[in-house]
């Protein structure tokens, strides 16, 4: 951790009242946007946000001014800013920090991106759980709207934004962009068949523009440092820019949210944020990256990239650990980055244990809007209870990839890879704990959950 | 036109056009469940993916197991694209058949088995049940989970019509979507998420639109079954011919499917038809079949009320030719039928001719009376099948309708009559004075306001028991064949007014459907149908 490192989008954690407009307006907020409003042209900030490498923070990490990019409303097309505050991925609970303890910040990115994009109107979708985020949020805009900052004349700038809250009932699909705009529309949490993509149909049928909470809240401090200067303070700079949060959560001492350059090394997050593990005793055995749907990743694993075109060529041979945090280079490696918020777990868990809690998650969570994952992910579930409750076969374990490998590609959004692919990880870098479960049951010294135990004594699976 | 490859072989294709659809018109089936060449496109089964050749591989890795390392290592795999979305392109490479597709489809079909009963046995679907054919082609694996399959509601009474069995359904939405874009009523929508989802009702709402039968024919598995048919027949003893809807002047081609072991036939279903009904029929429609095996009329019947008198088939022409010949030939009424076919309405019509009379009449069926409404969709306002065939029979539009019979028997003009059908549009009160004819002959399929004042009243092959056409509202003329056999001795119309002109020594000779066919095409006011 270096200590000159300046913190930006958490600059006002912890500042008491730091949810107010009073006190985040006296820490420097919207001040970025009354310049952006008053002096800037749209063209200009969409500029700078494609010069930062805004890689999404939402878990695709497609960048941001690409994004925007593709907007070309029609004649008569109102374009609409959807902001996605549903944070719902286990093991994720970074946009919520945002919205409860510094709601201008948002508020001030979706004030400049309405002006860069050209919208008049912003949703923030948030989880309908999020009760206090939702809160914190309404006040918020209720005091922006006094302040004029949200209404007809922003900054006195003749280009009416207002910004509304949307509750989600509970959902984690809707997470997903299309399913998000048909959840807001008031319509079944689906997601919806692609093309037409969000930017040429999105909301209300009309083009729309669907970020990340984190992904808008970067955009003052991109428009204030500048796109490059942004940029750079990666340690990925070009492709992967800027600052962003971090995760941990698990077994490590200091579980929480912290704010560092993009690329920093797991390594770093587990033992410099995280504080290391919790139990000194017990060492690390695996870590979920971003999030539940990203592939689990070893510690005594090392990178197998010989060639030197390979793009992690230079760590070839060191821990999976040691790889740049970042979505180009967790992508190389065979896992995604996803929402930067790592789960931590120590030899005291059991890798078949922690896949089905995963794959019971999902099974729950899926539409059932498409055949592959709505029957897939709960043959999955029922797999895995078969192994964990002793009536396993060593086979099983192929039929869990087979019916991941098939779940991968074959449906209508990434909800159905998000659930085969953490599979496939545990199953790839614990393939011989799946067998071992296969061949003689749970190990009796594991910590189960409750549901596993019940299953262990022969009761009903939940 | 522009054409894309399939397997290898040009496709054709017009712009707009997706590659299922493409392939679908030239005849080359890709598996699918929830494509419908009537309905938007939903790519939720997902058994359509094929592969195209320009496509990418799939960015994430799967995993493949290494025999040298004896490990599984990741691999990779073609992003397959579903037919029913992607748009064909000139010169686009596609292939629905391959290892990776293949693969594909058998895994698809596997999940959609997982947790399927297999009760195929008491299921009216089987024999006609996508997930069977599917199985059979596609699959090629035994059942894999051994554990109890998710659990839904069953034989759910959705409406009148229709009964939902949420176990056996695959979650397709064609019936959502079928309610929503042609029935437009949205009474039906899905609830719960994942394998424990299931079709449900608007609430407070019954299936009870004009269409609901439709959601059964649209059904690809044995999810919905329509209370009138389930459990009365086995569909492969069924056997089926081309026929063309009675019940108005849309004239929807269907498929009339009959047991040849018992005569009867058992249900209608729509028959694909750009021109006319697209793939769709209304409920009353579908129903109409009923009227072959309901209220018929089966023995001719001399005399009415007390005085009635059973005779035989037989002896109906002897009856008919001894009524009409005391009879002014001029002075006896002629009255065509709507719902008769333009074979039956062009002999009658000849017949008049034959005996020099001009007293032609038109009876239809009355959409008020019969409480008939017609819609935007398929159902038109004439519940006549054959109103412009009738009219193309005469050579003219007939204006005169049965209560300008009635007004002409009055006015003492007509003194016989012989008429088609069962039906005229009129209450039987209005028509108490056509008891006062020397003769009136009635020549009908099934009972009705004719029939029961007719003094003669001769039994006619029903539409099921004979070719014949219908020319419809729009001034088509479509063909129908015959299903099944009609009653002992019972004859079409026609042919028995064939005997009944030779009987009166009349020159009105046609022995085969084709002759009366070849006659009426050759007459260009018959071939030329004015639309009404």
């Amino acid at each position: 951790m270096s200590d000159e490192f300046q913190p930006l989008l958490t600059s006002r954690y912890g500042i008491e009242g730091s949810h107010t407009l009073a006190v985040a307006e006296k820490h420097g907020a919207y001040r970025t946007a009354r310049r952006a409003l008053t002096m800037m042209s749209p063209e200009q900030i969409k500029e700078e946000v494609k010069k930062a490498s805004l890689r999404g923070r939402g878990g695709a990490g497609f960048p941001a001014g690409v994004k925007w990019g593709f907007l070309n409303p029609k004649e008569g097309e109102e374009v609409y800013l959807v902001v996605n505050g549903d944070e719902s991925e286990p093991g994720t609970f970074k946009d919520r920090t945002i919205m409860n303890q510094d709601p201008h910040r948002l508020i001030e990115g979706i004030l400049i991106t309405c002006w860069a994009i050209g919208a008049h109107t912003a949703y923030i979708y948030v989880r309908g759980e999020l009760k206090h985020s939702i809160d914190s949020l309404d006040a918020a805009l209720a005091e922006a709207r006094t302040k004029g900052y949200v209404g007809d004349r922003p900054f006195g700038k003749p280009h009416p934004i207002h910004i509304w809250t949307h509750s989600g009932a509970g959902a984690y699909i809707c997470g997903e962009e299309t399913a998000l705009l048909n959840s807001l529309e008031g319509r079944r949490g689906e997601p919806r068949l692609k093309p037409p993509f969000p930017a040429v149909k999105g909301a209300f049928g009309m083009p729309t523009i669907v970020n990340n909470v984190e992904t808008i809240s970067a955009v003052p401090d991109i428009v204030e440092l500048g796109g490059e200067r942004w940029c750079s303070l990666s340690r990925l700079a070009p492709t992967d820019g800027g600052v962003r949060l971090y995760g941990i959560s698990g077994h490590v001492k200091k579980p929480g949210i912290y704010e560092a350059p993009v690329g920093i090394t797991m390594r770093e997050l587990i033992y410099d944020y995280g504080g290391g593990m919790l139990h000194d005793d017990h060492p690390l055995k695996a870590v979920i990256p971003g999030g539940s749907s990203t592939p689990v990743l070893r510690p005594d694993w090392t990178v197998d990239a010989p060639n030197e075109d390979h793009p992690l060529h230079a760590w070839h041979g060191k821990s999976e650990l040691d790889v740049p945090m970042g979505v180009d280079t967790y992508r190389a490696l065979g896992t995604m980055l996803g929402t930067c918020c790592a789960t931590v777990m120590d030899d005291t868990v059991n890798m078949v244990e922690a896949c089905r809690n995963l794959m019971r998650f999902y099974r729950h969570e899926s539409c059932g809007q498409c055949t592959p994952c709505r029957e897939g992910g709960a043959w999955l579930v029922d797999v895995l209870d078969g192994l964990l409750s002793g009536r396993g076969k060593v086979d099983d374990v192929n039929m869990l990839v087979d019916i991941a490998n098939n779940m991968m590609g074959n449906t209508i959004c990434a909800f159905g890879e998000g659930t085969a692919m953490p599979l496939l990880g545990f199953v790839q870098r614990f393939a011989d704990e799946f067998v071992e479960v296969a061949k003689r049951g749970l190990p009796l010294d594991v910590r189960h959950d409750e549901s596993t135990r019940a299953l262990v004594k022969g009761g009903v699976a939940a | 036109m522009p054409t894309f490859k399939l397997n290898g072989q040009d496709i054709p294709f017009e712009p707009g056009d997706t590659i299922i659809r493409a392939a679908w018109r030239a005849g080359v089936e890709i598996p699918h469940y929830c494509w419908h060449p009537g309905l938007s496109v939903a790519a939720n089964c997902r058994m359509c993916l094929v592969h195209i050749k320009s496509g990418r591989q799939m960015a994430l890795p799967v995993l493949v197991w290494d025999e040298a390392k004896q490990k599984y290592v990741p691999g990779t795999k073609p992003k397959l694209q579903p037919a029913c979305q992607i748009a064909a392109a000139e010169g686009m490479e596609v292939d629905s058949v391959g290892e990776e597709v293949e693969q594909a489809h058998a895994h698809v079909q596997e999940f959609l088995l997982l947790n399927h009963p297999v009760d195929c046995p008491i299921c009216d679907q089987a024999g006609e049940c996508k997930l069977q054919d599917y199985y059979e082609e596609h699959q090629h694996t035994l059942k894999r989970k051994r554990t109890e399959p998710v659990h839904k509601p069953k034989a759910v009474r959705f409406g009148p019509t229709i009964v939902y069995d949420a176990e056996r359904c695959i979650m397709c939405t064609r019936c959502i979507r079928f309610c929503d874009e042609v029935a437009r009523d949205h009474v039906l929508d899905m609830r719960e998420r994942g394998n424990r989802n299931e079709i449900v009702l608007a609430p407070g709402r019954q299936l009870d639109h004009k269409y609901t039968l439709m959601t059964e024919h649209v059904c690809p598995v044995g999810a919905l079954t329509s209370r009138d048919f389930r459990f009365k027949a086995r569909v492969w003893f069924l056997k089926t011919v081309p026929g063309v809807c009675s019940g108005c002047a849309t004239g929807c081609t269907t498929h009339v499917d009959f047991d040849p072991r018992n005569g009867k036939v058992y249900r209608l279903r729509p028959r694909d038809n750009e021109a006319c009904n697209q793939y769709w029929m209304c409920d009353d429609g579908m129903m109409s079949y009923k009227e072959l095996h309901e209220g018929r009329v089966l023995t001719p019947v001399r005399g009415r009320g007390d005085e009635a008198e059973l005779l035989l088939v037989e002896e109906a022409v002897d009856a008919a030719v001894a009524a009409l010949r005391g009879v002014d030939h001029g002075k006896i009424g002629v009255v065509l039928s709507a719902l008769h076919s333009n074979e039956d309405n062009f002999v009658l019509a000849r017949l008049a001719e034959e005996l020099g009379t001009d007293k032609l009449y038109l009876a239809a069926r009355d959409a008020k009376l019969e409480g008939w409404e017609g819609d935007e969709i398929l159902r038109h306002a004439d519940p006549n099948p054959n109103r412009a065939g009738a009219h193309a029979a005469a050579g003219r539009t007939i204006e005169e309708s049965v209560e300008d019979l009635v007004s002409d028997v009055l006015a003492g003009e007509v003194r016989a009559v012989i008429a088609l059908g069962p039906w005229c549009g009129e209450r039987a009160e209005s028509l108490a004075p056509l008891a006062q004819l020397d003769a009136f002959i009635c020549l009908s399929a099934n009972e009705g306001t004719l029939p029961e004042l007719a003094s003669l009243l001769i039994p006619a092959a029903s539409w099921a028991e004979q070719s014949g056409s219908f020319t419809n509202a729009k001034g088509i003329s479509q063909e129908f064949e015959r299903a099944v056999p009609a009653p002992n001795g019972v004859l079409p119309a026609w042919q028995t007014l064939v005997h009944v002109a030779a009987g009166l020594g009349l020159n009105l000779r046609y022995g085969r459907t084709s002759e009366v066919r070849n006659h009426m095409n050759a007459k260009p006011a018959a071939s030329a149908a004015a639309p009404v």
